[in-house]
């Protein structure tokens, strides 16, 4: 790390370059037509909710986590449901509780009674079960779980390993209650919700959009949307393991660059957010939020990050900011990034 | 211990990471280094960790070559962990890692339990009246990794209850367990900053005072280090892969002989008359802190000269200077208020270079630790801008204008309650964060004592040897299992804000900012909020037909667009404050009322609302606006129900807002559990 950021940025032109090299265009075809079928199966079953399709789809290609915040009945669990049942992954699907003990997510407690030299050793472990051996998992009502309880859970999602052990958890979607509303009474922590790089929050069609909910009703009655039979898988291991090594080869340009350094300059510096009220960590921000851009541009079928791709910066901030400052991420984005 | 262990070495088995592994391919030994490499090449691996974080990446080499103990806290994703755990693989110390969770349990830590029992036939020949032979039952410890381990990284430490880290950081403290001396060297602990909101127990001043070096960290963009922030966007940027892989960088040897040079390093005389006054110096703050700093003669009488020789090692130097006070610092990070922490970099600085010369080279100052590794660093910065020094000059010499440009966004963001409100709200803060820390019974809580064992399902939860005994009925009585508790989260507050015609004009204003104040700082504990106005009658402002209520901005709009009118009545809001509140759990409820008047209308002494105020457990506080004698009825209400009392007064234009009444030194001691 020791060059010199010209030298970087003369290297990133290089390599943007190279981006353009026939096999990387080909395999990033093939990354967006997978996910694409994907999106598909979405959209026979769920009417509208694009953004929450998109973020479900972006999480899946960069092994991110998510949280989905709605009321009730506004498809999130459909959606999260669908989105792993149509992934060929091992999955894992459990509705949260106020009673919710951590055995029922990752295991049963073992007890292991040894006879060794000096006497019997007592062991206790657990057999790796639920969240400790699934690849994708659903994580329904998240937000009903005993606030301890939750923690572990969350920091078994953040680090992807338990005790010392790595598992092979690509991506757990969670689902929530509004915080501001009386679906259930411990607030989430806000720290706790940083372990979920994209955050969304969902309204009712009927609720929001009449048209879409006009349109909700006549699909239904046509029969267009299906809700049976459940969705055979469309993208397998092989299909999300290829894009996700994809990744790193999708040009990052230089004025993408300083948009996203312009859009978190903004954030702290003219709206004030700080410790105090928002989680602006580095890991999300300059880590996370590059490896979902190149997620973005590479669904899309392309290789290099757009300044469009940055859009996606307000599934990041929704939680992570003060809510009257959330609320103006759309425009803030444009600003930046010279819309 | 020798340190020929960059080489794979037998009995460690679980969970000690692969750098060892990684270490072992390198077939032939390369021919020995002068010791100065070898310090270059650690200090450079550990730099290459991280981007920025200068204070953390001196803090963690010193303690690790000084064999002392790291204690790391941040908020999250600011690169404790990847620091920590990568800096133990650098240095190729057999390491061993736990991550702590509420329920990490003392044989995760230490080693299994092993039970020993020694049949002893009973001496009477009728013992199968007795009931058969007699059983010794011992419990004794097999040694677990951590107690294998040179170099121990406990993440998130504050996460495990308080009373499962004692027998731990005392073992970590002597080095010694099960009457041997353990290989140990260093631990590195990291913890999430505690603050509201954060289900931690915060390490007691005796287990922190363990940790020679104590650093903070922050958020680069949150602490606006554009720089360091930008060079780790490119780094994200132009790399295929986010984080750097660790691997050894010290030859067998040189780990030991580093440390012994630590161990053998002369300090100087100059230091050390220096080092005398900068103590009396530090005391001196100290005593300002009013009770809140950690000073021992563990910290200032051993530990800060290991540090002062380990820092003159990194150096490279052949003896310990005055400079290498810098790095003392980084023992202070929770051994002083951060307030306290600022003075000091002037203390240390006067003390480290003759006056004259600080005030020549002043305008260049490096405040900190962070450059205090001196020469090599600093030529870095000649380049100005782009490039990347290795010492992180970015803490240093932030870019030029960074300092003004902040001084005017304080300007333009958006305007702030009158100052002097700051005492109001920090006893308020106080109140709420007592009640929070108020622990109630819990079955998903942190576990705290032990307690007998009620029901069957909670065998596993508690002491595993007991319950294997009681299981196959060798345990009189019932086993033991924890008792279980957790902190009041969330909460809520009622705010009863007079608007009867004596309030109009700066005193509406004024009361709207404060209401907006009191409602910021309930949402940073995501408390339900609850906004009533009142004249002659309480006006209720609620939001999606609800009191109590999350939806804070609206509570913003609302509280700007009072308009006074009326008489005032206390009995109709409050009672209607305490009716909200009177199905919620929890002692976290309070009421905050501001007034200027006596009641006029409904029960002027509200004696019914207070009484039921008690039986509540709700607190009510009261904010008194104008210049005379507060109504006695006021000091009523707040003392019998343990609320605040506070006095607002117009003064210079402004209203001074102070505590009321005989009480000030009680809510002084408030203001001090708050900061």
């Amino acid at each position: 790390m020791s060059e010199g950021v010209e030298a970087a940025a003369a290297r990133s032109v290089e390599e943007s370059g190279e981006a353009g090299s026939p096999e990387l265009w080909d395999a990033a075809g093939r990354a967006a037509s997978a996910f694409a079928a994907l999106r598909s199966v979405l959209d026979r079953h769920v009417v509208a909710h694009d953004e929450v399709k998109q973020a479900l789809l972006l999480a899946l290609a960069t092994r991110e986590h998510i949280y989905i915040e709605g009321p009730p009945g506004t498809a999130k669990t459909r959606i999260s449901e669908l989105t792993a049942q149509a992934s060929d992954l091992e999955f894992f699907f459990y509705q949260l509780h106020r009673d919710t003990r951590l055995a029922e997510l990752v295991g049963d407690v073992v007890l292991e009674r040894r006879t060794v030299d000096q006497g019997e050793q007592i062991h206790q472990r657990i057999e790796p079960g639920g969240l400790l051996t699934a690849e994708i998992c659903v994580l329904d009502d998240v937000s009903r779980a005993p606030g301890e309880a939750l923690n572990v859970l969350l920091r078994i999602l953040n680090e992807r390993r338990f005790g010392a052990q790595p598992i092979p958890l690509m991506t757990a979607i969670a689902t929530g209650n509004p915080m501001d509303d009386e679906y259930y009474n411990e607030p989430l922590d806000p720290a706790n919700l940083d372990r979920f790089a994209l955050q969304l929050r969902v309204h009712g069609l009927v609720q929001t959009a009449a048209d879409a909910a006009a349109e909700l009703i006549d699909r239904f009655a046509s029969g267009e949307v299906v809700e049976r039979p459940e969705p055979v898988p469309v993208i397998g291991r092989a299909e999300l393991d290829a894009a996700y090594s994809l990744l790193p080869s999708v040009a990052v340009p230089r004025p993408v660059r300083v948009a996203l350094l312009e859009f978190l300059r903004s954030l702290v510096v003219e709206h004030g957010c700080d410790e105090t009220n928002s989680l602006l960590t580095d890991r999300s921000f300059l880590v996370k939020a590059v490896k979902l851009a190149r997620a973005r541009a590479l669904l899309d079928g392309r290789v290099e990050v757009g300044l469009e791709d940055l859009d996606l910066l307000r599934w990041m901030t929704t939680f992570r900011v003060p809510q009257e400052v959330a609320e103006i991420v759309p425009n803030l984005i444009l600003r930046a990034s010279g819309r | 211990m020798s340190s020929s262990d960059a080489a794979p070495t037998g009995g460690v088995t679980t969970a000690t990471t692969a750098d060892t592994r990684r270490g072992a391919p390198t077939s032939d030994p390369p021919p020995a280094r002068p010791l100065s490499e070898a310090i270059r090449a650690l200090r450079d691996g550990v730099d290459a960790l991280l981007v920025g974080q200068e204070e953390a990446k001196l803090g963690v080499l010193l303690g690790l070559v000084a064999r002392e103990h790291v204690f790391l806290e941040g908020p999250p994703g600011c690169g404790k962990s990847v620091l920590a755990e990568g800096a133990a693989r650098v240095l190729g110390a057999r390491s061993h890692l736990v991550a702590f969770h509420r329920d990490t349990r003392e044989s995760d830590l230490l080693g299994d339990s092993v039970l020993q029992r020694s049949k002893r036939r009973g001496d009477e020949p009728d013992r199968g009246r007795r009931g058969g032979a007699l059983e010794r039952i011992r419990v004794a410890l097999a040694p677990g990794p951590m107690l294998r381990a040179e170099v121990v990284v406990l993440e998130e430490i504050s996460r495990a209850p308080g009373e499962a880290l004692a027998p731990l950081l005392r073992i970590l403290g002597a080095r010694r367990a099960l009457g041997e001396s353990l290989p140990l060297e260093s631990t590195i602990a990291t913890a999430p900053l505690d603050g509201p909101g954060t289900p931690v127990d915060p390490l007691e001043p005796g287990q922190l005072d363990r940790f020679a070096i104590q650093v903070r960290l922050r958020g680069l963009a949150e602490s606006r280090r554009w720089w360091a922030v930008q060079r780790l966007l490119e780094r994200s940027c132009d790399s295929a892969r986010t984080d750097c892989e660790a691997l050894p960088v010290l030859r067998p040897g040189e780990r030991q002989a580093i440390q012994d040079r630590v161990d053998a390093m002369p300090l100087g005389e100059e230091l050390m008359a220096r080092y005398h006054e900068w103590v009396r110096r530090v005391r001196a703050l100290a005593a300002a802190a009013d009770g809140e700093a950690l000073i021992s003669d563990r910290a200032f009488g051993r530990l800060a000269l290991r540090i002062l020789r380990a820092h003159a090692v990194l150096r490279s130097a052949a003896v310990a200077e005055p400079a290498d006070l810098r790095a003392l610092r980084l023992m202070m990070g929770r051994r002083l208020p951060p307030e306290i922490l600022e003075l000091l970099d002037d203390v240390t600085e006067d003390l480290v270079r003759p006056r004259e010369q600080a005030q020549a080279d002043g305008h260049e100052s490096s405040r900190g630790a962070s450059s205090s590794l001196g020469d090599e660093g600093l030529e870095a910065d000649g380049d100005g801008g782009d490039h990347l020094s290795l010492d992180g000059s970015e803490v240093a010499s932030p870019p030029v204008g960074e300092d003004e440009e902040e001084r005017e966004v304080g300007l333009v963001e958006r305007p702030a309650p009158p100052a002097d409100v700051a005492e109001l709200l920090r006893a308020f803060e106080g109140r709420i964060d007592r009640g929070r820390s108020d622990p109630g019974d819990d079955p998903g809580g942190q576990p705290r004592s032990y307690r007998p064992l009620r029901r069957l399902d909670e065998l596993l939860d508690g002491d595993l040897v007991e319950a294997i005994l009681f299981a196959e009925g060798s345990l009189p009585g019932s086993p033991r299992t924890y008792r279980r508790t957790r902190r009041n989260a969330g909460g809520a507050v009622v705010i009863l804000r007079d608007v009867s015609s004596s309030m109009a004009g700066q005193r509406n204003t004024w009361a709207g900012q404060v209401v907006r104040a009191l409602v910021e700082v309930a949402a940073r504990r995501r408390m339900r909020v609850g906004y009533v106005e009142f004249h002659h009658r309480a006006l209720p402002r609620e939001v999606a037909g609800r009191l109590l209520h999350r939806s804070y901005p609206r509570l913003f709009q609302l509280a700007a667009n009072a308009h006074p009118l009326g008489q005032t009545n206390y009995e109709e809001p409050l009672s209607l404050a305490l009716e909200s509140l009177r199905g919620g759990r929890g002692r976290n409820r309070h009421v905050v009322m501001l007034t200027d008047g006596l009641p006029i209308t409904g029960d002027t002494r509200v004696r019914g609302e207070r009484l039921l105020a008690q039986r509540l457990g709700v607190c009510l506080h009261t904010v008194f606006i104008g210049e005379g004698a507060c109504p006695a009825v006021l000091d009523e209400i707040s003392q019998e129900t343990g609320g605040l009392r506070y006095q607002a007064r117009p003064e210079d234009g402004g209203l001074r807002v102070a505590a009321r009444g005989g009480d000030a030194t009680a809510s002084g001691s408030l203001v001090r559990r708050a900061s």
